[in-house]
């Protein structure tokens, strides 16, 4: 019996922590309408700036605070003026990644000036413990919670009191109506980003504290547990921010106390996932408050595509032909590589681009495809030319089922679901270890062969993904121009005409999701050959933000943009690669451009 | 345009690469190369820094007697497989690369490995301790420390050292933490005692407070813990605000200077196995150790020595045995008593690919220094 008192008191100590992130999102969601992908390296910069404080400056507790305090206010305004005011008005997708390309940057930043090595914060709380149960909590615990409290308590105060918050609540329900009624809708959503950002990384500064380390590479999972705390709470729900966290501790803790650590993270999105299916407004808002999202048709930018000369497509595809004749395997590599993921970014543009359904977990598709088809080729002896099509029919039915929950989710909620959902394919795989053998990941893949055929040089390779991605993309352009086509745009432009018209959404959109998992599905199988040896690791959450940022790189449902963008987010670390520590802080800086200064992608959207 | 753009990309590429290979110092006569592949920017970033400040004490050291010279070409893979394989590749066809070192990871180096397999480079995986990372083919060779090896002395100062007989294991849950504490479980079996919960931790995980109630519950006299440095100092902080008083025994990539840095006053009595120790007297050691204090004002760690000795290892093949790739291929199966830190001396097992016979000390931290444990008895 104490054991479970323990856990519980467990819960809430880790639920304390995510509080302070997810109550700088709700503010930040609450008004700019907008999940912040970057908050989680504010919560970083917020962690080292405190550290510099006190190791070169030997600042007390309050001045280290108000350290934290003033640079965090500026990167937080800093990233309202610069990264996210011009994006006003385009799609609102841009905003979204910009905010993920802000965090690379500002990740890349804090590991080239302090270095990657974790850092010990020196503790400047008094050091007294009190002993709960078969545990004890410390007066960090209680300040971590008096700060969550407090500045939830503040804001809801600020929010409703005063007039500032009212200007914040008036821009947060219509931000049209609010500027015509007189309130300057840049300076509140520069305080919001301000406040939020102070509290991320005042945050940061604590659980550094408390952990008594601090690296760079802390920030995506801090942003990922906030999000789903956020959701449990309800987007945009200051004080629901607080309770969503606790509940995720607690999930989290008594998760471990009932299957093992393992299976934390787990828990922690199934919950996520749960939510949105049932309560997508959060534990705390009415069933039946306001659509969760009104903003059909706007999520994606409207562009005519660019028109290229008939001559140019066969050019390039004859040359893309003949590279192997160059003789110049790493070239060819990349060749290979950006195919690869041109397959990936097919799916995406589809499921995203023409039917609206901006997935996160694209990479999970990735997954299921290696592991089937890796499987296949070990356990049941499959020659590689059946295991690799049969993995993207598997992938085909096992994705569709698994999203098939999330289709009656719109906007940023089909995004976090499905990231949500591909961490949980994730976790799976680690976890089954019957099947998947667990962690040690699968060995000895066979390289590529079609019916005895060696396709496992790098020559073979690259002229293989070409004819199945050249297959594959004409498959996706002859949809595009049938009636299934249309029928997918008209359920991302106006999916209430689209049903008062007679169209089932959700097989529709099942349609959509089964043809891109065989694409993704077979892309994963072909790279499982090609890298001989996957683990859970390989096709991680990255990997599906990667996948997205070629699909808007190139236009949203656009064919040839995603192979485009494919081909140039693959080459460009590469052709940065001489500038060593820097290239993926540039990489990050020509994302941002590229969102601020053509939003619609290079080929347009179609 | 889009066709103008990307052939502009693609040349930008071959430029890049161009200048990445130049060679570092124009003043040696005819150097000789090895590539390296692994993170310099990623969630890794900090172990291929580690690796560097090792390489580049070596290359000090060793070049101004030597007669082929040896410098390094560091490529950054973030240890990720899609760009460990283009680094491959690049690699394969830069014919002035005679042996090729890492990557980092499991997943980044096996994704590489059927590249190297077929060019016929020596892909020396020298932190792959994945059980089959060598059966890669009969390029791929590694001083990584065998945890076959390794988890029976970590048992063995458990149980006979510290008197324990049940275990409560904490481990990484990644290819290198599971076959650890398997190994691990065996081997306590084997020696009658028993492991009484073996919790498996992901990556980035800083909260260990519920795991550890688990662990109390299943009433161990001993924890053991499967970790790197950074997470062990989280882990023995948690364990001792939760009031568990029992004692700790890690493994050997737990130390590191770090752990003192990071654990503070908790690690106090934390003991550790390990084949790297500043203060052991032999004189291969402390050549290493007095040299890397003073070129880098730190102490070295295990990462470092071990990065350290496959350099020299990399050095010694060139000029026994010939600045090209099947020379070296040729030595690796030849070759013995390659000075090493870690090892005293290494010589490879030829069917395993890999070093036998580390040299494992016993650590416990005390008043925050590591020192030499001469407690229990000794087996």
């Amino acid at each position: 019996m104490s054991a479970w008192f323990d856990y519980t008191v467990n819960g809430f100590v880790i639920g304390n922590i995510y509080a302070l992130l997810a109550v700088g999102l709700a503010l930040i969601y609450g008004v700019a309408n907008l999940v912040n992908f970057a908050h989680g390296s504010v919560y970083v910069v917020g962690a080292y700036i405190g550290w510099a404080a006190i190791t070169h400056l030997g600042t007390p507790l309050p001045l280290t605070l108000l350290c934290v305090v003033v640079v965090c206010a500026l990167v937080g305004v800093a990233i309202e003026r610069i990264g996210l005011r011009a994006l006003q008005g385009s799609s609102r997708i841009a905003p979204l990644l910009a905010t993920i390309g802000i965090g690379l940057v500002l990740d890349q930043v804090v590991q080239l000036v302090w270095s990657p090595d974790p850092r010990a914060v020196p503790m400047q709380v008094p050091e007294w413990r009190i002993a709960i149960g078969g545990g004890t909590i410390g007066a960090l615990d209680l300040l971590i919670a008096g700060i969550g409290c407090s500045s939830a308590a503040v804001l809801y105060g600020f929010l409703r009191f005063t007039k500032l918050g009212w200007a914040v609540r008036a821009t947060a329900q219509d931000s049209d109506a609010a500027q015509q009624m007189g309130v300057d809708i840049n300076r509140v959503n520069m305080a919001v980003f301000a406040i939020a950002s102070v509290l991320s990384g005042i945050s940061g500064l604590l659980v550094g504290m408390y952990y008594n380390q601090i690296n760079p590479a802390m920030s995506f999972e801090a942003t990922l547990k906030g999000i789903v705390a956020l959701i449990i709470g309800g987007l945009g729900n200051v004080p629901g921010a607080i309770a969503g966290s606790l509940i995720l501790g607690l999930t989290e803790s008594y998760g471990i106390a009932l299957f093992g650590t393992s299976y934390r993270n787990l828990f922690a999105f199934v919950l996520l996932v749960a939510m949105l299916l049932w309560r997508p407004n959060g534990l705390f808002a009415p069933r039946r408050a306001a659509a969760p999202e009104p903003m059909v048709g706007t999520f994606i930018a409207r562009s005519l595509p660019v028109k290229l000369p008939r001559w140019v497509v066969p050019v390039v595809l004859l040359a893309a032909a003949l590279l192997p004749l160059l003789n110049q395997p790493y070239l060819l590599q990349i060749g290979a590589n950006s195919l690869m993921y041109a397959m990936l970014a097919l799916s995406l543009t589809l499921v995203a681009g023409t039917v609206g359904q901006v997935s996160l977990g694209h990479a999970a598709l990735l997954a299921i495809g290696g592991y089937a088809s890796g499987l296949l080729a070990l356990d049941a002896g499959w020659p590689v030319a059946l295991a690799i099509p049969a993995a993207g029919l598997i992938t085909a039915g096992l994705g569709t089922a698994l999203v098939w929950p999330a289709f009656r989710l719109t906007g940023h909620y089909v995004s976090i679901a499905t990231l949500g959902i591909g961490e949980i394919v994730s976790l799976v795989i680690l976890n089954w270890t019957g099947l998947t053998r667990g962690a040690i990941g699968l060995g000895g893949i066979p390289p590529l062969e079609l019916f005895g055929v060696d396709l496992g040089s790098v020559q073979g390779t690259y002229w293989l993904c070409l004819v199945v991605l050249v297959l594959l993309a004409l498959l996706q352009l002859r949809l595009l121009s049938s009636h299934l086509g249309r029928t997918w745009r008209a359920i991302r432009d106006d999916s209430v005409a689209a049903r008062s018209h007679g169209v089932g959404e959700d097989r529709y959109k099942a349609l959509a999701f089964g043809y891109g998992g065989f694409a993704a599905g077979i892309s994963g199988a072909i790279t499982a050959h090609v890298y001989s040896y996957i683990n859970h690791e390989t096709f991680g959450a990255s990997l599906s933000v990667l996948a997205l940022t070629m699909v808007i790189l190139g236009g949203m449902g656009n064919v040839l943009g995603a192979v485009l963008g494919a081909t140039l987010l693959i080459a460009l670390p590469e052709a940065f690669r001489a500038l060593a520590e820097y290239r993926i802080l540039i990489y990050g800086v020509v994302l941002l451009l590229l969102i601020r200064f053509r939003p619609q992608g290079l080929m347009g959207t179609v | 345009m889009s066709l103008h753009r990307r052939s502009l990309l693609l040349g930008s590429a071959s430029l890049g690469a161009g200048t990445a290979l130049a060679p570092r110092s124009a003043g040696a006569a005819d150097p000789v190369f090895v590539g390296v592949s692994g993170p310099l920017t990623g969630p890794n970033a900090q172990y291929g820094a580690q690796w560097k400040d090792a390489f580049d004490l070596a290359l000090e050291q060793l070049n101004p007697a030597a007669q082929h010279k040896l410098q390094y070409v560091f490529e950054d893979s973030q240890s990720d497989p899609r760009q460990s394989v283009a680094i491959a590749q690049k690699f394969v066809n830069d014919a002035r690369i005679v042996m090729e070192l890492g990557d980092f990871s499991s997943p980044a180096s096996m994704a590489a490995s059927p590249i190297y397999q077929r060019a016929k480079l020596v892909q020396f995986g020298f932190t792959n301790s994945h059980p089959d990372f060598t059966k890669g083919g009969d390029y791929m060779w590694s001083n990584s420390i065998s945890q076959a090896e390794e988890q029976p002395t970590l048992a063995d100062y458990a149980i006979t050292g510290l008197g324990r007989h049940k275990l409560g294991v904490i481990h990484l849950n990644t290819d290198w933490g599971v076959t650890s504490k398997n190994l691990f479980s065996a081997a306590v079996q084997a020696k009658g005692a028993t492991v009484t919960a073996a919790e498996g931790f992901l990556p980035n995980e800083r909260d260990f407070r519920s795991t550890l109630v688990r662990i109390r519950d299943s009433n161990p006299d001993g924890i053991v813990i499967i970790a790197y440095y950074a997470d062990a100092a989280t882990i023995v902080r948690q364990i001792r605000t939760l009031g568990l008083t029992q004692p700790i025994v890690a493994v050997s990539s737990v130390y590191s200077p770090k752990l003192i840095e990071l654990g503070g006053d908790a690690v106090n009595g934390v003991h550790v196995i390990t084949t790297f120790f500043p203060d052991e007297p032999r004189p291969g050691v402390q050549r290493f150790v007095e040299a890397f204090r003073a070129k880098y004002n730190r102490d070295p760690d295990t990462f470092n020595a071990t990065a350290y000795d496959t350099m020299v290892l990399a050095s010694t093949l060139v000029n026994q045995y010939g600045p090209t790739r099947a020379a070296i291929r040729e030595g690796l199966g030849k070759v013995r008593g390659v000075p090493s830190v870690i090892f005293g001396t290494m010589q490879f097992d030829q069917t395993t690919r890999r070093v036998e016979g580390a040299q494992y000390k016993r650590l416990v931290v005390k008043d925050g220094r590591f020192t030499l444990f001469t407690g229990g008895t000794p087996s």
